[in-house]
Parts: structure tokens; sequence; C-alpha cells
């Protein structure tokens, strides 16, 4: 037997003449973890459908197990021991537990009837199979997200997989779930099953993979041992960039802080919040899910009215009791899912940026003014190198970065006094990440005093030059300059 | 071990929305019992409720299944209304159905099946949204109807199978009404209604096929990932239902003794709501064979009671539209709980 699980050799695949993959190989190991890593769009999706049979390749070799593989469809993929488990998990919100676990393999077997008795042996064999403990008459959509995903890891180990592939499986957990997704990785992997997990975090990464193959417009431009690569060298492979992770240094704070929050209360949400912020600053406010960071955002942008402390803007004190007054004091919010609170997909993206201030782009009767509207999307396309020839197209057919640079230029094409940042780069790959960061730096710098919530520790280091820690509520620890690091702010947190 | 798990079977109950519907209907009988000075709960008016629920029963049937799968089917009362006007008009035309009505209810099925099978073909080739399908075809075959094949009224000519097969009755309940005695009969048509119920709940709840349906209503992809060929599933769906619509069509022609092209449009209209009063799910993927029987028997109860508590009939309308606002939006706001 070979000592490769998986080897796929020269795979090519075009749609409509538009090369997808050029010539990429890799190998996977049986008992290992292997990270396809690679930016939004540079053929990763395309490459885990070839193997899952979903899509036929043009050229190349699959060898499996020793044997050659010519033809691959999804139920010969399910007979090897191929298992996906998608980004959407592929669960049935409405049925139970034990239905969303026992229903494959039903259908694979070609049963008829429903019998419930073998089904409730078929899932709680699944839940077995990594000890996992859970109400089997739950329902699927009542879970949590880590739950969720333990679920379909259990259904896919019920085919016998000896390869399971993970589709940017930690994009919606938090800190501790990822660690527990982890675990279960590390148990099955000593199992002696292949696992393929694909990201592009560096930091997971580097933490889980034992070998990684990275990718880049098509082409695999790195695979080998994750030992052998530097994080830096990571980077520069995915991006085909140097890229420097320069820390925000502010130049232009002013005298008088610009916002001042003193005793904000909300029972049960946070309490006694006191802190001030100053023109030209970037402060960070972190602290785990739940610490009541995303709440106190939420409440300077009038969604979430507190019960008692002020809030005093430029010297006057403020009551802002929802995003319209939010929006005339000058402050801008960009939330933590931009998908649903942040964007309309399916409109242009000129539209989008343009949306926080039509009142600017329209005629004394509201009428629109249709063509400052498409100039000043294309003033922002530039400055924010938006991936796009043309800012009529749908926001949908933009990536997940480049979504994120319309949520924030349409609150920058307002004259702001506070910005507000919400999980910023959540979901965004380096490269786009890396264009966020200069574009708040430069902005904080021209005299905007921006706020970043987040529980990315690395972001909130390079990017703020004061930090508040928040836990259970209160502000637990502040800290500016030098002080500001991943250690101090891991001792407070924990 | 077995009382934690006694208690958490009843807090899963009362989750349910059958549950509550369940005992909406208990409590709302008990109070038209009482204002009407126990007319309700008499022989002759539970024999006549019973009666007017079998075919909008039996309706309420085909649309829970359709919702279930996430769909929607407008055309069921113009698929229904083509076939048995055209199927009562072959038999007339041919002199069939004078001893026994299975002809008019075999030509009715077929035609049914057919006109449903355009509808799945449609919907499962060009993955359309169900609603806008049979919204067009609804109208289509209206007109097909109306137009074309230019259907009349069929009423004292009626096949005499047809016309006896409507006044089986299973029992008669006789009252006496100031010294005249009034016979009620319990029609026989309850009986197509309980069988549809069984089956109803038997293929959503015991077969792989209304498995398919509820995971198709839950999540479409990951059906098709799972195996599930879904496009088969939604052709043999409307294809069934198309059937079960010209069946339904035809108890109705028998029960009414006369063939009107016309008398079924907007049914879907009060049937839609009340499926989803019964707890069925907009988005799909949610309901049951009880709850749907429950929110029929409600909407039923409430429009054959007004006079019993002295309201005006014309008040109907209102308090049906009152009752199904308030079932859409407790199936929307536990959606939106749900999603949150």
């Amino acid at each position: 037997m070979s000592e490769y699980l998986l080897e796929m050799k020269g795979i090519c695949k075009s749609f409509a003449g538009v090369r997808a993959l050029d010539h990429v190989n890799f190998k996977v190991r049986p008992g290992k973890v292997m990270c396809l890593a690679g930016e939004n769009g540079c053929g990763k999706s395309t490459l885990v459908k070839i193997i899952s049979g979903v899509y036929t390749r043009d050229e190349g070799e699959v060898i499996f197990e020793g044997q050659p593989v010519t033809k691959i469809t999804p139920a010969e993929a399910t007979r090897m021991g191929i298992q996906v488990i998608y980004q959407d998990l592929s669960i049935f919100p409405n049925l139970t537990v034990m239905e969303n676990l026992a229903i494959n393999s039903e259908i694979t077997a070609g049963v008829k009837f429903v019998n419930r008795k073998r089904w409730e042996e078929t899932a709680k064999e699944a839940l077995s199979k990594i000890g996992y403990n859970i109400d089997l008459y739950a329902k699927m959509g009542e879970l949590s997200v880590a739950d969720k995903q333990l679920v379909a890891i259990c259904r896919a180990l019920l085919f016998n997989a000896k390869l399971i592939i993970m589709d940017e499986p930690t994009t919606a957990l938090t800190k501790k779930e990822v660690d527990a997704l982890f675990t279960t990785v590390r148990q099955l992997r000593d199992s002696g099953i292949a696992i393929m997990f694909i990201s592009h975090k560096t930091e997971e990464i580097f933490e889980i993979s034992d070998d990684v193959c990275i990718m880049r417009n098509g082409k695999n431009v790195y695979s080998g041992l994750t030992s052998e690569l530097t994080p830096d060298q990571f980077t520069y492979y995915m991006t085909g960039r140097e890229l420097t992770n320069d820390r925000f240094e502010p130049k232009n704070i002013s005298r008088e802080p610009v916002l001042k929050v003193d005793q904000l209360t909300l029972p049960g949400n946070y309490e006694n919040v006191t802190f001030s912020l100053r023109k030209g600053e970037i402060l960070g406010i972190t602290g785990l899910l739940g610490s009541g960071r995303t709440e106190l955002a939420l409440s300077l942008f009038g969604l979430n009215n507190p019960k008692s402390g002020t809030i005093t803007l430029n010297g006057s004190q403020v009551k802002i009791t929802s995003p319209m007054k939010a929006q005339k004091l000058k402050i801008g919010y960009v939330p933590e899912d931009r998908l649903t609170e942040g964007l309309c997909l399916q409109q242009p993206i000129a539209d989008n940026i343009t949306l926080a201030s039509l009142k600017r782009l329209s005629n004394a009767l509201g009428i629109l003014k249709h063509q400052d509207i498409l100039d000043d999307a294309q003033i922002w396309k530039e400055k924010f190198s938006i991936a796009t020839d043309d800012v009529r197209k749908f926001a949908s057919t933009l990536s997940g970065g480049n979504q994120q640079k319309i949520v924030l230029s349409k609150w920058l094409s307002n004259d702001l006094d506070v910005l507000i940042l919400n999980g910023p780069t959540v979901g965004v790959d380096v490269g786009a990440k890396q264009d966020i960061h200069a574009l708040v730096h430069e902005l904080a710098n021209e005299g905007l005093a921006v706020i970043i919530i987040s529980d990315d520790l690395s972001e909130v280091v390079t990017n703020c030059n004061r930090v508040i820690v928040m836990k259970e509520g209160r502000i637990v620890g502040e800290m500016d300059g030098d002080q500001v690091t991943e250690d101090n702010i891991l001792e407070i947190i924990r | 071990m077995s009382a934690s798990a006694g208690s958490s079977r009843l807090k899963r109950m009362t989750k349910r929305t059958e549950f509550w519907i369940f005992l909406v209907l208990i409590v709302m009988c008990i109070f038209i019992q009482a204002r009407s000075g126990g007319q309700l709960f008499t022989a002759n008016t539970i024999v006549t409720i019973l009666r007017s629920m079998c075919v909008d029963g039996m309706f309420a049937m085909i649309c829970l299944i359709v919702m279930v799968s996430g769909g929607f089917d407008l055309s069921f009362p113009a698929v229904a209304a083509l076939a048995y006007s055209l199927a009562t008009t072959i038999c007339l035309n041919n002199g069939w159905c004078q001893t026994n009505p299975i002809a008019g209810f075999v030509l009715s099925i077929i035609i049914g099946a057919v006109l449903g099978m355009l509808n799945g073909w449609i919907i499962s080739n060009f993955k359309l949204n169900t609603m806008i399908v049979t919204l067009g075809t609804q109208t289509f075959f209206t007109g097909l109807s109306m137009g074309l094949l230019k259907m009349k009224e069929i009423t004292s000519t009626l096949p005499a199978g047809l016309a006896s097969f409507g006044k089986w009755a299973l029992f008669t309940v006789k009252v006496d009404m100031n010294g005249r005695e009034l016979s009620y009969d319990m029609t026989g048509m309850f009986i197509p209604f309980v069988i549809f119920c069984i089956v109803t709940s038997f293929v959503l709840n015991k077969t792989m096929f209304g498995r398919a349906l509820y995971a198709i209503g839950g999540n479409e992809t990951s059906a098709e990932r799972a195996g599930y060929n879904v496009k088969r599933i939604k052709f043999i769906l409307y294809t069934v239902v198309g059937a079960a619509s010209g069946f339904v069509g035809m108890v109705r022609v028998c029960m009414a003794r006369q063939s009107i092209p016309k008398a079924m449009i907007g049914k879907e209209m009060t049937i839609i709501p009340a499926v989803i009063l019964g707890g069925a799910s907009i988005f799909g993927g949610e309901g049951t064979v009880f709850g749907t029987v429950c929110a029929v028997a409600i909407i039923t109860v409430v429009s054959n009671s007004m006079l019993l508590i002295g309201i005006d009939s014309y008040w109907q309308d209102f308090f049906n539209g009152l009752i199904i606002l308030v079932g859409v939006t407790v199936s929307a706001v536990q959606a939106m709980r749900r999603n949150k």
C-alpha cells in the first residue's frame, strides 16, 4: 500500500474557457491533517468538488489507496470513504438530531419506510464514534454552531470515512469552540483518518496541520510540511506579495476627547462603562463572546438603549436613541455580520456604497442624481481598490474581503467623527485584511476616531494604540502604547 | 431518569404549535357551547360541522404536503375544477356513471394527475418559485376550462351514480323541531376524509418519501447532497397532489349533486391560511396532520356556529380573517425566534 491515501497529479479544470485549476498536485497522508489554504477564488472549492465527485476533472491523475481512479461520482466518493463537511454543514434545521444523523445512511441504503428504532440505533452509533453526548430529540436548528458541527462530523463518520474534508469549519465559531473542534480533529487524526482542512486563517493552519498545500490563482504554489514554513512565507505564498504587519502609530491625536462615555449601564448587558476617545485614536474593545462588547457598541449606535449613564459627544451630552440619530451625530457602525446587517447583496455595488449618503446625492425634491452616485462609488472603488470592473455589478459578485470594503466605504462616504468597527475582518482573507487595516490607519491619522471591537487579538494589537478589555459586562483592564500586547490582554481575559 | 425524560417530552409538546391549536379548539368549543345554551354539542350540529369539514379537510391535506416541502400550490382548486368538470361532462355524454361513480372518479383522478404533472414538470425542471408557477397554471387551467373546453354547469342532469353516491349516509340523526321531525345525514364522505388524513400522516412520518419532503422543506441543498433525487421527488409530489385534487373535486360534485366549473375559484385563499394556522411553516419543513385537522375544525366551527351564538353571518369573513391573521403572525414570530 502506498504511503499516501490520496494523490492528485496535474489536475486541470476549466469553466467556459476560464482555467479554474491549472496542473494542481498534492498528496494526503492517512492519520494526518492536511491544510488546503488560499484566498477566496483561488480554486479551493473547485478542487474539493472534484475530489467529492461533484465536478469531473478535465485532465490529471487521481490515485486513492494506491489505485488509480478514473472517474469519481458523488456515490463513488462516498463508497471510497471520502466525506465533505460543507461550510453550511448540510443539516436540516427542522428535523431532530436523530434524523439528521441517520437520514443520509437511510437514503444510501435505499429503504422506503421509516424504522424509528433503526434510526435511533444509527444515531447512537454515530455519536459514540467521538463519544459525543447530545439529546437525540432536540431540534437541529436550536443547537449552537459548534454542536451542529459535531453532529455533522458524527454523520460523516457513519460512512467509514477515510478522508474528511472540512470546508472553512471555524468561520462561525468562537475561540473556545475552535479549541473544542481541534480536539475532535486531533482525535480523528489519531484514529487514522485523514483530514483535509480548508482555511485561510494563518494561526489555525499552523496550530492544527501537519501538511499544507497553498493555492493561488488555480495553481498550487506550495505543498509540503507545515513545520518547514514560517508564517511570513505562508502569507507570501497565499497573497503573492510581501505583507508588512505595520503597527498603528497614532500621529494626530486631538487634545479634547470627541466621545466620552460615563458610567453607562444596561443591566444584563454591561455595567458602569466609562471611557473616552480622542480624534486620531484607534481604540480596541476586546473580550470573550458575551463580555458585553457588542452590546456596548450597539448602544453607541442607538440600537440598544442604555438604562443609565451619559454619553458626551464633542462636549455636549447626547442621547442616541436610534441609528438615524447616531448618523446625524456623525457616528458610523459596521456590523459583525455584514451579510445580513450591512449589505444588500442583490443590489449594485454603487448603490451599496452610497446607501448611507443618499441625502447628499439627491436634489431638493429628493430625486436621486444617478451620475453622482456612480461617480461617488468610482472614487471609493479606487481609494479602496475594490476588485471589480464595474460598480454597477451586484455586491454578491465580490469576495468577502471586497464586500467588507463596500460596507466600510458606505460609512466613510459620509463625514464622520466616530467609526465603530465590529469584527472588521471576520471571514476576510489575509490580503484584503491588510488593505482594510491600512485604510483604517490612514483614516485615523486624518483625524477620525475609530473603535475596533474584535476578539482577534493579533488584529487588536496591531491596529489599536489603546485597548479596553471587557469581561462579564465590566471593563476589567485598559492599556495603551507599548503595554498593548497579546500576552497582557490574555492575562486579563482569563 | 424516566421522570426527567417524561417532563422533557411534555416540554417539547408544549413547544409545538399543534398543541396550542388543539387547546384553542377545545376552549373555543366550550365557549360556544356555553354562549349558545348547549347547542354546539348536539347530534345535528356535530353532523353538520363534520359534513362541511370533509372537502376542506382533504384539500388541506393536499396543501399541507406541498407546504412541508417548502412549496405553495395555488392551482389545486383550478385542477380540481377542470378535472371534475371534464370528467362529469364525459360521463354525461357517454351515459356512464348511471349506477356507480367509479368511472367519474377514475377520470377525474387521471385528469388531475396530468395537470399536476405539468406543475411538477415546470417546477422541477426550471427550479422556479412554486407560488409563481402555480399562480400561472391556476389561471391557465381556469382559462382552459372556460374558454377552450367551454365547460357548462351540470345540475339536474348529473349522472345518477354520482348523485346517489353523494347521498350515502353512515347514519341518520333525527331531531324533533317544534313537533316536526328533521333528519340529518352523517355523510359517507367522512370516510375518504379520514382515509386522507391517515394516508397523509403515514406518508409524512413513516416513509422515506415523506421525510424527503421535510428534508427538502428544511434545506433543499442539503437534501440533494444527502442523496435525495429532489427533482424526481418534486415531480412525483405535484403529480400525486394533482390526482388527489381531482379526487376531492369529484367528492364535492357528488356531495353538492352538481358540477359548477367556477365553484372552486378562490378556495386556495381559505385553505392555505388554515394550514398555516395549523402549524405549517410558510418557509417549509414544518407541519403535521393533527395540527391541520384542528385548524380546519376551528374555522369550520366558527363559521357554522356564528348564528348559534347570535352573531350575524356576515361577520363570518371578519372572524375567519382574524383567525388567519393571528395564525400567520404566530407562525412568522416563531420562525423569527428560531432564526435568531
